[in-house]
């Protein structure tokens, strides 16, 4: 089996180079930056011998669970960024899982990257296992006698698999345990909120167009469902059934909420007849007030945005993107921060990342409907409705989001007086890094998995457009995000006055950015409409 | 079948010029020209890859075509697309639709974009959800449904705004037989009442049965076109298919399948 799967492997790579020739570019790619990397091996194989035998076989231990991690094991459960390495096209041949995964995870090992890696961990083991005794010398002159006796002890074991092993004896397991279980409960806990939220807020927009979707019943008997999915889930991962189970556990999280969703039995009934959030959600349009007309717009805005905020509650793809912004701010504040020894005025810094997290990340937006445009499509010549609805769907929960971290940083720094100019920095940069994603989703899109499939996953052939959208979207942010940061710098550095400079600039360039670029992303979904399917679907 | 028209030339409902479509080095629409009346129900068949739903989508605004142009009661579907498309239903074959709503709320929300006020979408989404014995699946979220019932789901959406011309790519396909005779139906009063039904199908004997007039696709170009008498020509349709675009050339015995 497992030469079958690399036959497959192969003469599929070959396929593709003979009709794609650009992806032999990226295999030389691969190739030459592997060889600029080898003075780098050395190097830090010399800077190792420098460390005593405990730092370098932590150092070791680390750099080998991320390259494991990266090239091996990611391509395994990352559906699409190595598609001969998908257990999903398999399914029909009539082969299980178990028998088919040796073979997925040597053609997981041949690859460029992978190889490249196990030669530098060869190079580092040997180096390591040579310079044992001065290492030991080292630790001993450094640390002293507890230092010395320590790197002893370690050092016994020399080599990958040895300090691998070593890094994994049985005290680590409840602690291991413990993180996965409070990642899962985390990730759980977003999605038990947003649900929470969807119960309430998401379908009854401030222009009071309440809806009252009977839930009750999904939270009686689906959450129940949905729990046991998800500790099904955790439990796997937390015992240790990585490999195969972790592959399910990215598609799990897809149907955890699908699980959640439905009502007992398999009828998937979930709400009272007649209750209609979209419907609810449009309102009539009446009552308008001028100011706020943006947010009360038209009927097909009013709808997109009930819709998108279904999506929101609902979909495994826009929860994992919900609950993935805080990463970024949460290691710059709780790990970032104290490590470089930063000053509190740097805590400032975590509210503006979430919201331009949040902001950039919906630079895809589009693609992710690519199922379904085409109703969008057929409706008419609708790209600003389109594109304005779906921010305002983003805004409803992520300006509250902001306003929250923001208003948590001041709490914690004490620095109240600063709290106009990071309020508008915070709201600016939303604005902002919103009108350049809803661009770029129109204008830039890339393939997404489709609902229900694993949100991780990427798909066959997307790539280089999602490198290159990235790319190019979050150049586009980094170019607007000084003229809502710089008055807040400002009021940190110079005077506490450049404060409401900032809250002005902020929210005044904040929302002229969101409005343009809605305005803009909408006149190109219409001029594009007819290759936004072929480009996405 | 539908009785074959009679009398004056009626006006145009659809009509494609032109129209041409390359992806890469295939060809997939070839310059197609065709005319489709008001009040016809027209049959568009053709082998797999012939290109029908290529020609379709860019009928209604769904792909847009290299060269020529596509015309709903003469208006061009690319230079003015919001009048265009607001007389076109469409039901495309393949492509999903917003399965994280229910029922009910997908066609709200196809009836809302397409400009309906809130309370004729109720009155209508009822309306559909009855007519299509789809009322007890109206609060079940589109992504339990089963295929046929999606089908059925999509076939409403299309018609929520009551269009003047109805494109349809396989609306039977999937569909149980008691749906089928709903939707045939729903159809045939909709082409009485004035309307146009332009459908894609594999199947012959379906198009004999509803369809009066018939167009048959081949290597992306219009190999027959015309009422239905016109195209079969004294001969049974699947055989004047057939004839048209051609059969399996290398029909090879497989003699390891037999059983005994």
């Amino acid at each position: 089996m497992v030469a079958t799967v690399l036959r497959l492997k192969y003469a599929t790579v070959r396929h593709q180079l003979a009709r794609e020739w650009w992806r032999a570019l990226l295999l030389i790619g691969g190739a030459v930056w592997s060889l600029s990397l080898v003075p780098a091996v050395f190097w830090a194989s010399h800077r190792l011998l420098d460390e005593t035998p405990d730092v370098r076989a932590d150092i070791l231990v680390v750099v080998a669970a991320i390259c494991i991690g990266g090239w091996i094991t990611v391509p395994l459960l990352v559906t699409g960024l190595e598609d001969t390495l998908d257990p999903g096209r398999f399914a029909t041949f009539g082969v299980s899982a178990r028998q088919i995964a040796p073979g997925l995870i040597v053609a997981g090992f041949l690859t460029v990257p992978a190889l490249f890696f196990a030669g530098v961990f060869v190079v580092l083991a040997a180096r390591l296992e040579g310079g044992r005794g001065r290492g030991r010398c080292r630790g001993a002159r450094r640390g002293g006698a507890d230092a010395h006796g320590d790197g002893s002890r370690r050092t016994g074991r020399g080599g990958v698999g040895g300090a691998c092993g070593q890094r994994s004896p049985r005290p680590w397991r409840p602690a291991a345990r413990d993180r996965t279980g409070r990642g899962g409960a985390g990730l759980g806990g977003v999605a038990r909120a947003a649900r929470r939220h969807r119960l309430r807020a998401p379908v009854r927009g401030p222009s009071g167009h309440g809806v009252a979707r009977a839930h009750a019943d999904r939270r009686g008997h689906g959450g129940g469902r949905g729990r046991g999915v998800r500790a099904v889930v955790v439990g796997d991962v937390a015992a240790g059934a990585h490999g195969w189970h972790c592959r399910r556990a990215g598609a799990g999280v897809a149907r955890l909420d699908r699980a959640c969703a439905r009502a007992p039995g398999t009828s998937g009934r979930r709400q009272a007849p007649g209750a209609d959030a979209v419907l609810a959600g449009a309102g009539d349009g009446s009552g308008r007030v001028p100011l706020l007309s943006w947010w009360t717009a038209d009927a097909p805005t009013r709808a997109i945005r009930s819709r998108l905020l279904v999506s929101w509650g609902t979909d495994a793809r826009y929860l994992v993107a919900a609950s993935g912004v805080v990463a970024l701010p949460v290691i710059f504040f709780a790990i970032a921060m104290p490590i470089l020894g930063l000053d509190t005025r740097w805590a400032f810094v975590a509210p503006v990342m979430l919201a331009a997290s949040i902001g950039w990340g919906r630079h895809n937006d589009v693609a992710y409907d690519h199922t379904a445009l085409w109703l969008d499509l057929v409706s008419g010549r609708l790209g600003r409705q389109i594109m304005v609805g779906r921010a305002q769907a983003t805004l409803v929960w992520a300006a509250p989001a902001c306003v929250l971290a923001a208003c948590g940083i001041l709490a914690w720094s004490g620095r109240w007086a600063a709290a106009p100019g990071l309020l508008g920095a915070t709201l600016g940069t939303l604005g902002a890094t919103l009108g350049v994603a809803s661009v770029a989703s129109v204008l830039l899109p890339y393939r997404a998995p489709a609902p229900g499939e694993n949100p991780f996953g990427a798909e066959v052939g997307s790539l280089g457009a999602s490198l290159g959208s990235q790319l190019l979207s979050s150049a586009a942010t980094l170019l607007v995000l000084p003229f809502v940061t710089v008055p807040l710098v400002l009021a940190l550095t110079v005077h506490t006055g450049w404060g409401w400079v900032a809250l002005v600039t902020g929210l005044g360039l904040g929302a002229t950015l969101l409005w343009g670029g809605t305005r803009l992303a909408g006149a190109l979904y219409d001029a594009r409409s007819g290759r936004l399917l072929a480009r996405v679907a | 079948m539908t009785d074959a028209p009679t009398g004056p030339p009626r006006a145009i409902a659809l009509s494609l010029r032109g129209l041409t479509k390359r992806f890469g080095a295939t060809l997939a629409v070839d310059r197609v020209d065709l005319d489709i009346p008001t009040h016809s129900f027209y049959g568009v068949v053709g082998p797999n890859g012939a290109g029908k739903t290529t020609t379709l989508s860019m009928a209604t605004g769904l792909l847009q075509p290299d060269a020529g142009h596509a015309l709903i009661h003469g208006v061009d579907m690319w230079r003015d697309p919001a009048a265009a498309k607001a007389m076109v239903g469409v039901l495309p074959d393949g492509l999903h639709s917003f399965d994280r709503l229910t029922g009910g709320e997908l066609i709200s929300y196809a009836g809302l974009m397409r400009g309906l006020p809130r309370e004729t979408v109720r009155e209508r989404r009822d309306d559909l959800l009855a007519a299509l014995d789809l009322d007890a699946a109206g609060s079940t979220l589109v992504t339990d449904y089963s295929a046929g019932m999606t089908k059925k789901i999509g076939l409403a959406c299309a018609l929520v705004h009551a269009p003047r011309v109805l494109v349809l790519d396989e609306p039977f396909e999937a569909v149980d037989p008691v749906s089928a005779g709903a939707i045939r139906r729903i159809l045939q009063e909709f082409v009485a009442s004035g309307g146009t039904v332009v459908m894609s199908s594999h199947v012959m004997a379906l198009v004999e049965r509803l369809c009066d007039h018939v167009a048959v696709v081949g290597h992306g170009r219009i190999l027959a076109a015309g009422t239905l008498d016109e195209v079969r020509g004294g001969e049974d349709l699947e055989a004047r298919f057939v004839g048209l675009v051609g059969d399996i050339e290398d029909q090879r015995d497989l003699t390891w399948l037999r059983q005994s």
